[in-house]
């Protein structure tokens, strides 16, 4: 039984103190500029600032080190053991066979050092972070080993102590790369990074910094200098403000192009294997057993150009961190997309003839929201007269879009598939096993019942909570009759 | 499939109780309003006004919504599922297989314990659905028996 205790490489210190740095800085620079706003404080008040400032960034070295200090791991009885910190002494044992997965992040600080970081994902329901583990920078060769380690505990096999050879020999396999299943081109990762929703996130960002900056602007004296700049230059304004928005567009792409840098996807064994990123490297594995439904989405600019993204839910752990679905890949070719689902999932009907909900339930898709639309245009007229007239000018193009819904939604059944199809603003297709339906609902309100249709709700899990997906307005007789094919039978 | 069961009738007053706490609220509120009314502004109309929504709210929340709500709620506990249907303007079916559900519990407040009612919950590992007003023994029944079959029916999430 091996009981050797493993240490973390001394990289792992930095990178935490960085890590910590990162939370800092922007209390730091807030906290510098207005200790030297503070009128001529005479004498060494005028350092204090400084003074606090560098005894926090030499209070977050120090617990950087002893963090890295403090922090041991070994393996022991089947079971991945950590122990860390100072004063209050903390153990994590995790049983092997409880570990779903092992998730590899190089960043620039650990590729030098042929370091990774792993985090430890196990199958803990997505209750609570207790049973996770993050081992900030070992070696390649020591990642390996707990993979080794795991798969041994897995196979029943007690864990012995391997010897040199072999682990060479194992970490030569695991070194091989996997079938890649598919691989974006960097056309593709152009066309990506250029569509990339990231604009918005970023120019919200600067926004954000820019009002944070604005409490260290002296606006009174700049005041009459913008009055006569705004006389002569609205257009500099305008010029300023393109600016602003080139550099945080293309800071986005370039943003994008790093993260997606090389996506690949591949199979390993029974698991899914994400690997990404130019100067971060990343790598997810999802467990194809812990998969809980696929998602095709298609915003409608890109399904112009026939570009697709293929969206996976999974069921607990921290995989996939916040929200659980994940991008199996972030954009790609419909045909290929159907391509590489089909090699993945086998089960999974590809093509089906959705049943749409009949011409008679259009009034179910624009009604609510033509009603909204009224009552806010006509408070606003009342209020704003001449120019709150103008709020219904949504009124057609929101009649159009659900209208396009209303063509959009569909169901369909498939031996033991439901296949749900509908736009909200992407159009979405949407693959659920019935054994991953975790309820289904069919509702009708007064008005439906009139014309004889009802809609249709299923759940799956997706991470902690669950995640619904819904089709209005369908036929009475095809939502019951989906009903009825989820309903277990007494065989 | 068999006719499903309804809510304990005692259900029905527990409900007409939850109409009389709003309607207490409401009436609370605008005689609030009453005595501003009085002192500051003496529109004659004000008290028919909020004397008629009282009257209203009164009618709907203790006689019309637990009379429907309590007419629709039909649920049913089968060998390999459970169904619930309820809603008044939305009327819902909701079908939750046995081998999906992940623990039941059964809920007393004290306006339910003084009727010898119990609430149930079941959760799924991503939802949860409610029975309101089943009998004491029978909610406890019922927990005992959603497990056994939820435990018979054991697979993998």
């Amino acid at each position: 039984m091996s009981e050797e205790r493993y240490k973390l490489h001394p990289v792992a210190a930095v990178i935490t103190f960085v890590k910590g740095l990162k939370e800092l800085i922007f209390p730091i620079v807030i906290f510098l500029f207005l200790g030297s706003s503070g009128d001529a404080e005479s004498g060494w008040f005028r350092f204090i600032p400084y003074i606090l400032t560098a005894s926090a960034l030499v209070l977050y070295l120090i617990s950087g080190i002893i963090k890295w200090w403090k922090f041991v791991y070994w393996f022991e009885d089947g079971e991945l053991r950590i122990e860390y910190g100072l004063f209050v002494k903390k153990k994590r044992y995790i049983p092997f066979d409880r570990i779903q997965s092992l998730d590899y992040t190089e960043s620039i600080f650990h590729r030098p050092f042929g370091l990774v970081k792993v985090k430890v994902e196990t199958a803990g329901g997505g209750i609570g972070k207790e049973a996770e583990a993050e081992l900030t920078a070992i070696r390649l060769e020591a990642a390996e080993q707990i993979k080794q380690e795991m798969l041994a505990a897995k196979a029943g096999a007690k864990s012995v102590e391997t010897e040199e050879g072999t682990t060479e020999q194992l970490a030569e396999q695991i070194r091989q790369e996997e079938p890649v299943l598919h691989r974006m081109s960097s056309k593709d990762l152009i066309v990506l990074a250029v569509t990339s929703g990231g604009i918005g996130v970023i120019f919200s960002g600067a926004a954000v910094v820019l009002s944070q900056f604005s409490e260290f602007i002296p606006y009174e004296q700049i005041y009459d200098e913008v009055l006569s700049l705004l006389r002569f230059g609205a257009a500099l304004i305008a010029i300023f403000a393109f600016v602003v928005l080139l550099v945080t567009f293309l800071l986005s792409i370039g943003f994008t192009y790093l993260q997606n840098y090389d996506f690949t996807v591949s199979r390993d064994g029974k698991d899914i294997l994400l690997k990404r990123g130019l100067l971060e490297k990343k790598r997810t594995t999802i467990p194809l057993h812990r998969i809980q439904g696929v998602q095709l989405v298609e915003n409608p600019f890109r399904q112009l150009f026939g570009y697709v993204t293929i969206v996976i839910d999974s069921a607990g752990g921290s995989v996939l961190e916040k929200s659980e679905t994940v991008k199996l890949v972030p954009l790609i070719k419909r045909d290929q997309a159907m391509h590489l689902l089909t090699e993945l999932f086998p089960e999974l009907p590809i093509e089906v003839d959705f049943v749409r909900p009949p011409k008679r339930a259009r009034k179910f898709y624009y009604r609510i929201n033509l009603l909204m639309i009224g009552l806010i245009g006509a408070v606003l007229s009342y209020f704003f007269f001449p120019y709150g007239l103008l709020f219904f000018v949504l009124a057609p193009i929101s009649i159009a879009f659900d209208l396009w819904s209303h063509r959009t939604a569909g169901i369909a059944i498939h031996d033991k598939h439901l296949v749900m199809q509908y736009r909200f603003f992407s159009r979405k297709t949407v693959w659920l096993e019935k054994r991953r339906i975790q309820a289904q609902m069919q509702s009708q309100s007064y008005f439906e019942q009139r014309s004889d249709v009802a809609s249709l709700h299923a759940t799956i899990k997706s991470g902690a909570l669950g995640s619904r997906h819904s089709i209005k307005a369908l036929e009475a007789d095809v939502a019951r009759s989906t009903m009825d094919w989820y309903q277990p039978r007494s065989n | 499939m068999q006719t499903a069961n309804q809510l304990s009738l005692k259900g029905l007053t527990v409900w007409r109780i939850y109409g009389l706490i709003q309607t207490a609220f409401v009436v609370l509120v605008s005689t609030g309003l009453i005595v501003l009314n009085l002192l500051f502004f003496e529109l004659w109309w004000l008290y028919l006004a909020l004397a008629t929504i009282a009257i209203a709210i009164a009618l709907v929340s203790i006689w019309v919504m637990p009379n429907l709500r309590w007419n629709r709620w039909r649920y049913e506990v089968r060998e390999h599922e459970i169904e619930l249907q309820h809603g008044i303007l939305i009327k819902k079916r909701t079908l939750v297989p046995m081998v999906r559900v992940q623990h039941v519990d059964t809920e007393q407040g004290p306006i339910l314990r003084n009727y010898q009612l119990a609430s149930i919950h079941i959760s799924t590992a991503a939802t949860q659905h409610t029975i309101p007003f089943l009998d004491e023994q029978e909610a406890e029944a019922m927990r005992q028996r959603i497990s056994v079959l939820a435990r018979v029916a054991e697979e993998d999430v």
